[in-house]
């Protein structure tokens, strides 16, 4: 039916990758808009993958960053928010940032099958915040006691799971897991028995809705993991090693601002970090002063000593991941 | 067809009976012990909140917006161009499908390693635009009145004035009918990018962020807002399509039954479809293998299709996977089976009864768009809690992403009946149940099918995302489960797999659908 000529034809494909190349400038142009614009000056960019949206997890980098902690280092942060679809470890791989808040299991996992250039240099938790969470009526106090119960699991933490149920000598089918979609609604309702999230945080919830909640660490139950480590790729360690120095000593300076006072920042982010979250400052309050605990150590924030890397180490091969003392490193620590 | 005003009224009548149902079921906390919010509860605690909305608004429209438009640039440009070169349009076909097909969920962690910023919303608001703004420019482009081309070829017009004066005239109604559609598409696209990719701003930030507090009101505020702007795109993109069809097309009736179908194969000998169908499926692998070396990801994170293969079959642990795949499949699949299935039984029976009863369509209609609109992590709770995490939970939420394209789809076919022979019937004394017996009827069976190629893809994704937030089986839970060991082999495996399924569907379906278009509706 169409009688067009080859030069007609060339002449509209052309025509055509014309307006392709201009409408990817155009969504180029658009989606650059929304990100910051570098200051220029004297100071390095640095971007951080952080693990998820922003609340007390993070506190202690919010600070660094409002009170220059950062800048004073010389850094230029470009702080990066985490969500469910977020893995820390693929922005390492593919360049979007070179350090990331990880877990270790999956971190070292990804070291152990596939070669990736990971180095751990350091950890926010010394003790995982992650646990089993329910409601106190449930009589739910070590792991043994999911044994016939209904456990929600985040997909993207069966790792963790499958180390405590080894670790305590459960079965997999001694109880029924079912996903956990981060909405509390159907532990209340008794629809699930317990769920596994960070105790730093659902108890509040639960205790507004009116119960009470009980909740234990798996890392008291031998799951013996650090959370939100700090992994940086091969690469940065070689190329930016003092960056990566210098982002330790700013955000260890922050965090020690941070526990002078647990409530007081929070409430300083309400219009900030901290605005149209979603969540309440309450609740981040009660975050914050969950987590001191977990984080404290004798070498101070980010410290990893020679026993708690060995820790786990041990809790990693219980199910089968192999991992070694040089996938840590300890050294920049040592220098702040 | 009734006066305007008296549809109206209609309309605000049945809409208040909703409003009273709807507030009476929350107040008496009749569903899920009172999972399900009165609207007055949602209403205020919308109000309590209003401090909260204007940004993340803002931040979905914005690259809802952006989407949109360069979404139906690009579709509208495509589906012209593909009119006029048909062998173009069978070469991208695989592609288009695809797009059409691939579940959206599939694609988020991928465009979030591949993009920053707001490109990976904007590149989601794009596919789910794509393919019916495409198609339905496709089909408008093409299917004219035949009598109104040769009126311009007669007065020595080319096939450019044919295409500028008569085809896209002739188009614009279809056009706003994919448009109408890629709206809310465009939408939810968006969402899902903000929920799962840790975006500041943005109404599926603010969902995620308000998950955690166990507040249905709040959850039910954010998904009936998204539903009020899909609800106004589609109001406004419907009204310019009828606007047009008013002027455009008041004197002629089209020859041609309007058929949704992309060009039938018919021309072409065995041998010639053969290698249209492999260049068509290799368009599919060199786009994805080129895409990838453009973007320069790390190898371990992106895999082509070669990488896919070499996972499954060669890899240390292509065994293990393999078995993993294949059970997933095994339970994932005829779930997606029955939940098509229903729903498309559910929208036969419900074109008809609205065919016959207008007046239920009009107070079903919020519903059907909540349904459309509604991200199903805040329905979740409320899912669980009425129906549990078995089969059943899965055949609703496979239900209700499947019904409502079916449903349009068949109500559009039982009313777009050729006016002439209802005439005929009435003018010989046929009554309502008659006209709808005899001829809307198998009109609407006809279009039982193209409902069906319509709403296989969504099916499997309804599967895969009661998968992975109630059931834990299946595909979707292996997708998830396969992000937290980061096991990319598997991603990937994961998701060609799921468009392999979904296009395989598509094209039986549509294989299936001119066959007997053939023998009934020439």
């Amino acid at each position: 039916m169409n009688q067009l000529s080859r030069r007609q034809f060339i002449g509209r494909s052309a025509a055509g990758g014309a307006t392709l190349l201009g409408l990817s400038a155009f969504l180029n142009a658009c989606a650059k808009s929304d990100g910051k614009t570098s200051s220029g000056g004297s100071a390095s960019p640095l971007s951080m993958q952080a693990a998820w949206i922003n609340d007390a997890e993070f506190m202690g980098y919010f600070i660094a960053m409002t009170n220059g902690y950062y800048a004073a280092e010389g850094i230029e942060l470009n702080y990066l928010s985490g969500g469910p679809d977020v893995i820390p470890e693929s922005s390492l791989l593919s360049g979007i940032a070179p350090l990331a808040l990880t877990t270790p299991d999956s971190t070292i996992k990804a070291i152990v099958d596939d070669g990736a250039p990971f180095v751990i240099v350091g950890t926010q938790y010394q003790k995982n915040p992650i646990g089993i969470v329910s409601l106190k009526k449930s009589n739910i106090n070590e792991p043994k006691d999911l044994i016939g119960k209904t456990l929600a699991v985040p997909p993207v933490n069966t790792i963790t799971v499958e180390a405590m149920l080894k670790i305590s000598g459960v079965d997999k089918s001694q109880l029924t897991i079912v996903p956990y979609a981060y909405d509390p609604t159907p532990l209340i309702k008794g629809e699930i028995d317990a769920s596994m999230d960070f105790t730093t945080n659902v108890p509040y919830t639960i205790s507004q809705l009116g119960e009470e909640a009980s909740s234990f660490l798996l890392y008291d139950f031998g799951v013996t993991l650090y959370n939100d480590t700090v992994v940086v790729t091969k690469d940065a360690l070689s190329s930016q090693r003092e960056l990566i120095v210098k982002w330790l000593r700013a955000s260890r300076k922050g965090w020690e601002e941070n526990f002078k006072d647990t409530t007081k920042y929070p409430a300083m982010f309400a219009d900030s970090y901290f605005k149209g979250t979603g969540r309440t400052i309450e609740n981040e309050v009660f975050f914050n002063g969950a987590q001191q605990p977990l984080m404290e150590s004798d070498g101070g924030f980010f410290s990893m000593s020679d026993e708690g890397i060995e820790n786990n180490l041990r809790a990693l091969s219980e199910i089968g991941i192999k991992g070694t003392k040089e996938m840590f490193d300890t050294s920049l620590l040592a220098e702040i | 067809m009734s006066s305007s005003t008296g549809s109206l009224r209609r309309s605000a009548g049945s809409l208040l009976i909703v409003v009273v149902v709807w507030e009476l079921v929350g107040k008496l906390e009749l569903i899920a012990g009172g999972t399900f919010p009165p609207l007055s509860a949602i209403f205020g605690r919308l109000y309590d909140d209003r401090a909260d909305y204007p940004q993340h608004l803002a931040a979905t429209l914005r690259s809802a917006g952006i989407g949109f438009a360069v979404g139906s640039v690009i579709a509208i440009g495509c589906g012209i161009l593909f009119a006029q070169f048909k062998m173009l349009e069978r070469i991208f076909r695989g592609v288009s499908i695809t797009f059409f097909a691939v579940p959206l969920i599939v694609l988020v962690p991928v465009l979030l390693l591949a993009f920053q910023g707001t490109m990976p919303r904007i590149i989601l608001a794009i596919i789910a635009v794509y393919f019916p703004v495409m198609v339905s420019t496709l089909i408008g482009v093409r299917d004219i009145d035949p009598r109104l081309a040769e009126v311009i070829r007669v007065s020595g017009g080319t096939d450019r004035d044919v295409m500028r004066f008569v085809r896209l005239r002739a188009a614009l109604p279809a056009i706003f009918a994919g448009l109408r559609v890629g709206g809310p598409g465009a939408l939810l696209g968006v969402m899902l990018v903000e929920f799962g990719g840790g975006v500041r701003w943005g109404l599926g930030t603010y969902l995620l962020g308000s998950l955690g507090r166990g507040e249905p009101a709040r959850l039910w505020g954010i998904g009936l807002l998204a539903t009020m702007i899909a609800g106004i795109s589609y109001g406004v993109f419907s009204w310019f399509g009828a606007y047009f069809l008013r002027t455009n097309l008041s004197t002629t009736v089209s020859m041609k039954a309007s058929s949704t179908t992309l060009d039938s194969d018919d021309r072409y000998t065995g041998l010639q479809r053969l290698v249209l169908g492999i260049a068509s499926f290799c368009t599919v692998l060199v786009l994805w293998s080129g895409a990838l070396r453009l973007m320069n990801l790390s190898p371990v994170v992106a895999r082509g299709p070669v990488a896919v293969v070499r996972y499954l079959f060669t890899g240390a642990r292509g065994a293990d996977a393999r078995d993993r795949l294949l059970s997933a499949l095994g339970e994932t699949l005829p779930l997606a089976g029955i939940g098509l299935m229903f729903g498309l039984l559910a929208a036969f029976v419900l074109a008809l009864l609205l065919d016959l009863f207008p007046i239920v369509g009009s107070a079903f209609f919020p519903f059907a768009l909540i349904s459309q609109s509604m991200p199903l992590p805040a329905l979740t709770p409320l899912i669980v809690l009425v129906f549990g995490r078995s089969v059943l939970a899965t055949v609703v939420v496979t239900f209700s992403v499947t019904f409502f394209p079916s449903y349009v789809t068949i109500a559009q076919a039982l009313s777009s009946s050729p006016q002439g022979a209802i005439d005929v019937a009435e003018s010989y004394g046929a009554r309502r149940l008659q006209v709808l017996r005899f001829i809307r009827l198998p009109q609407a069976i006809g279009s039982l099918l193209t409902a069906a190629r319509l709403a296989a893809p969504r099916a499997l994704l309804g599967v895969m995302i009661a998968e992975y937030l109630a059931t834990g089986n299946g595909l979707g839970n292996l997708l998830n489960e396969s992000r937290g060991k980061l096991d990319y082999g598997m991603i990937w495996t994961v998701g060609a797999v799921s468009v392999t399924f979904a296009v395989l569907l598509t094209q039986i379906i549509s294989k299936l659908e001119r066959q007997i278009g053939r023998k009934f509706l020439v």
